[in-house]
């Protein structure tokens, strides 16, 4: 340990064989030539195909579903008479007394357009499309409840009359599904104390996840009673819990399988709807069932939580935030999946951004009937950094002080208490790398060079913006018990008898290279080659439990897992080793040797006491002294904020609204940087999802219909493609030199945190150019032209 | 439905396949020939991730009826390395750290192909004109476009 308290020494890469390192991806080679096997992939011998049918209305209950004529065709049916009727949770991360339960398998109600209410399996796909078009449904249309405001006026239509939590099914009042309030301080005291205060409200917008790959599933049925899925899921464990509670089938006799995931942002985090109609279908018609969903029906099954905030500030004549007060109003749609944890989210962020003695929260979850929302990457950070960055920029230039010197002035960093994810998960800050990324920002983007907010009049106008954020690092903390949400993983290591190694983890990689991180973490301390352990495929049966792989949680928690289990599967090691070599395992090192290709056991006061793990292993076989290995499972006790800051450079088109992003500078602080050339494609990858929530996507619905209103990437929606990107070397990324004292290696995370603070810097951005605030996301065209009209008439 | 046999040659090899006449490419690619490498996307040609090369062209699968395959060479993710050995493209791709989830790159891989057979030396701007069809939600693009460009560097 070195330079301040509580800052760990920087451990660099040049030390480390395996962590820092950059090689070719292990799933790399299949996923290139189009061997990697999806959700979508997967086929059976005997294995029929699945449809859904969903409603065409926002609200109404399903009085019947005759079912005759698909029957006759040779369909097997499946609809509310035929499937259990529990209310469950489909992200069972919270723990039973968080948890509310308003989903069945299929409903006799439809809460929004497009949610399923019956569904079909049919030998071949086209029969299926054939059966459930032949489906004859009565419908009784309810009153279509589309905004915060009809939901909750009395006398509206509850969209659910009650839900269940643990064993008690509590009712819902004007369609509330849940509030929550946080306290510090006292904010009378502390709004008494301030000598100005300022007071916005921002909205931001339902956005679609668009993953590439739509969801699917496919499920066979076992002849002990058992079945076998091959889903979409970041969690193959809570995937296999909630199909054995629903279904009342023991766990062992269910196995899901962990296959590659074609993206998620959050969207796979629960169970997915069609996963238990699926199963229902393969248990009903005895033959293995595939259900994939089509790009429109995966449209109307999950978005990104809107969330209007209003914040009001009291701070000091110098700028310092006295006490803040803070109403979040979030429309939840049709489902609760996890608003509780979601606005405790949205307070757990907005106090760790800057200090605040005093702070009062209040968040309130609606129902309307309106696609479900759920987590997308970031979890309610983009939407409180959007609005927080956005009002200390905006207090900055009142000031008159640079915004990035206002910031770090009264940012949280290294000793400050951190809240991982809501009031429940808090830790003490032990790495921050924010003023070192800060710096390096500013020059790289020429923070200082930028105009001056509003100088400009020609049509094209640009604009620097700042912004800085983070994301939590996995929900660990402390406490021993009373969690609101599960956090803890599994790992098993095994040393094989040519030196290779096996990690079978159950953590899911969604692409940012988790696992090739994980396989790093292993070699690194086992001492073998990267190239000699793999991944192992992995299911439910045969893997240990892992909640799932969210929160930023895979490198810093689920790498803590797979660290401890390859010290311990190395203690074993060693003390074979020892035995062998007539030495004190203390005593020995294993390190890589190259001309070998595997690990090498050797004692360095005794450098002719040496053997090969391979060597060792072996040795362990031929006499039945048993395979090296070891099972741990691992919660971690902390949270590290994974700190990531933006600088952007936008161009505003003043005819069109139209806003390039010229440039961007984007820093991170995941501590370790295990895999460089991964993170700053995180990093960038961020950018581009960001960018999007700032400037183009919106999930829409029609007011009255509630029809929804984008159904496509391009057609009737916008994703940012390649040419909404800068030039390359526009695009800087860079990481602070720190290390994570309670994280792998030093590593802690950094996935969802690549896009948090970018709405933030748009927008700020755009005040730099053109002199005008932006409150509402996205900041299209159309509101820029608008926001360009009021200033020419003012 | 009438059915109509069609023959194509799939990564090389010939095929004759009995096809209905609304059959798409994609589908008898994966259901029929069980190369599953080609992916559906969105269904509707927005998103590349069905990219196929027809007669050297890339072409959206899932738009593109089966019978207008009839007598042309079809070659799909599966078919790009020749001999077990990858594609410049390919290597390209694992040295950028182009793949992320993976799922647009079949399509990706496919579409940067066509690109450098049609221009060997392109600029970074008709990389980005050319591949602007294939939507990725992982990578931001930058290291996708980075590997193609480092393949027309080497000249490959």
């Amino acid at each position: 340990m070195s330079g301040e308290p509580g800052m760990g020494e920087k451990t660099s890469s040049h030390e480390h064989h395996a962590v820092g390192r950059v090689v070719r991806r292990k799933d790399g080679l299949a996923k290139v030539t189009g061997a990697e096997q999806f959700a979508h992939d997967i086929d059976l011998p005997r294995m029929w195909y699945g449809r859904v049918i969903r409603s065409p209305h926002a609200h109404a209950r399903i009085l019947s579903v005759d079912t005759a004529e698909a029957e006759a065709m040779g369909a097997v049916c499946l609809t509310y008479a035929d499937v259990p009727k529990l209310k469950y949770n489909e992200r069972i991360v919270s723990t039973p007394p968080f948890l509310y339960r308003d989903r069945q398998v299929l409903a006799d109600k439809a809460r929004h357009v497009g949610e399923a209410f019956a569904a079909v399996a049919a030998p071949t796909e086209a029969l299926a499309e054939k059966a459930v078009r032949a489906l004859k449904v009565k419908y009784e249309p309810l009153q279509t409840i589309t905004s915060v405001e009809d939901a909750m006026r009395p006398g509206a239509d509850p969209i659910h009359d009650t839900v269940r939590l643990e064993d008690a099914e509590i009712p819902i009042e004007n369609n509330v599904a849940v509030r929550r309030n946080v306290e510090v301080g006292d904010i009378e005291a502390g709004f008494a104390e301030s000598e100005f205060i300022i007071e916005r409200e921002y909205s931001t917008q339902p956005i679609y996840h668009a993953q590439m790959e739509t969801k699917a599933v496919t499920c066979r049925p076992e002849p002990d009673g058992g079945i076998t899925v091959w889903p979409c899921t970041q969690s193959i464990h809570n995937t296999r819990q909630l199909l054995g509670e629903i279904y009342e089938i023991p766990l062992h006799k269910i196995n899901v399988k962990k296959i590659a995931m074609g993206g998620s942002f959050g969207s796979s985090i629960q169970m997915n709807s069609v996963i238990p109609i699926c199963v229902g279908l393969a248990l009903k018609s005895r033959h293995p069932v595939k259900l994939v969903t089509t790009r429109e029906e995966d449209i109307h099954d999950h978005v990104r939580y809107p969330t209007n905030i209003r914040l009001k500030l009291g701070l000091k004549k110098d700028g310092t935030p006295v006490a803040g007060h803070m109403h979040a109003v979030v429309e939840i749609g049709a489902h609760n999946i996890q608003a509780f944890p979601f606005l405790g989210g949205l307070a757990g962020f907005w106090a760790s951004l800057y200090r605040l003695p005093h702070m009062k929260y209040e968040g309130i979850a609606i129902y309307t009937n309106k696609t479900p929302t759920c987590a997308m990457q970031g979890f309610g950070a983009p939407q409180v950094t959007f609005a927080v960055e956005s009002l200390m920029d905006e207090i900055a230039h009142e000031l008159g002080v640079d915004p990035v010197e206002y910031k770090l002035r009264h940012y949280i960093g290294l000793g400050g208490t951190f809240w991982g994810q809501g009031p429940a998960v808090k830790s003490i800050i032990r790495s921050d790398g924010v003023s070192e990324l800060l710096r390096i920002g500013a020059e790289r983007i020429g923070w200082k060079d930028r105009h001056a907010p509003g100088s400009q009049t020609g049509r094209y106008r640009r604009g620097i913006g700042m912004a800085r954020g983070f994301h939590t690092s996995g929900v660990g903390h402390p406490k021993a018990t009373g969690a609101e949400m599960i956090d803890y993983s599994g790992a098993i290591v095994k040393i094989n008898e040519d030196g290779s190694v096996d990690v079978a983890q159950s953590l899911a990689d969604h692409g940012g290279g988790t696992l090739e991180a994980i396989a790093k973490i292993v070699a690194e301390e086992l001492g073998v080659p990267i190239d000699m352990v793999g991944m192992s495929p992995v299911d439910t049966r045969t893997s240990i439990y892992d909640v799932t792989t969210h929160a930023t949680r895979g490198v810093y928690a689920g790498g803590a897992a797979a660290h401890k289990a390859a010290r311990t599967a190395k203690g074993i090691l060693l003390d074979y080793a020892g035995r062998v070599l007539d030495v004190l395992p203390d005593s020995l090192v294993v390190e890589p040797e190259p001309q070998l290709g595997q690990g090498v056991i050797y004692c360095p006061n005794l450098p002719e006491r040496r053997i090969t793990v391979g060597e060792l292993a072996k040795l362990c076989q031929l006499n039945s002294w048993g395979t090296i290995s070891a099972v741990e499972s691992v919660r971690q006790v902390n949270c590290p904020p994974a700190y990531v800051i933006y600088y952007v450079e936008v161009e505003v088109d003043t005819d069109t609204g139209n806003v390039k992003t010229c440039r961007a500078a984007l820093g991170s602080d995941c501590g370790t940087v295990v895999n460089p050339d991964l993170a700053a494609g995180q990093l960038i990858g961020g950018l581009s999802k960001g960018s999007g929530y700032a400037l183009i996507e919106e999930a829409r619905w029609d007011p009255e219909t509630g029809e929804l209103l984008n159904r496509g990437f391009w057609v009737d929606g916008k994703t940012p493609a390649m040419g909404e990107m800068p030039p390359l070397e526009d695009i800087h990324t860079f990481f602070s030199d720190t290390y994570e004292p309670s994280g792998p290696f030093g590593a802690k995370g950094l996935g969802e945190a690549s896009s948090n603070p970018c709405a933030g810097a748009y927008a700020n951005a755009l005040y730099n150019a053109l002199g005008v605030r932006f409150y509402q996301l996205p900041v299209t065209p159309e509101k820029v032209l608008a926001a360009l009209a009021r200033e020419d008439a003012a | 439905m009438k059915t109509r046999t069609i023959a194509f040659t799939l990564n090389g090899e010939p095929r004759e396949v009995v096809v209905r006449p609304n059959d798409l490419l994609l589908n008898v690619i994966r259901d029929h020939e069980l190369l599953t490498g080609t992916k559906y996307g969105c269904g509707i040609g927005e998103c590349g991730t069905c990219t196929v090369q027809v007669d050297g062209k890339p072409v959206l699968s899932c738009l593109t009826l089966a019978v207008a395959a009839d007598g042309c060479q079809v070659v799909t993710i599966e078919g790009l390395a020749e001999g077990g050995r990858l594609d410049p493209v390919q290597e390209a791709f694992l040295d950028h750290a182009a793949v992320q989830c993976g799922f647009c790159t079949p399509g990706m891989i496919m579409t940067s192909r066509s690109l450098l057979d049609e221009i060997p030396q392109p600029t970074e701007e008709e990389v980005r004109e050319y591949l602007r069809g294939c939507l990725c939600r992982c990578t931001g693009y930058a290291s996708i476009v980075r590997a193609v460009l480092s393949v027309a560097e080497k000249g490959a």
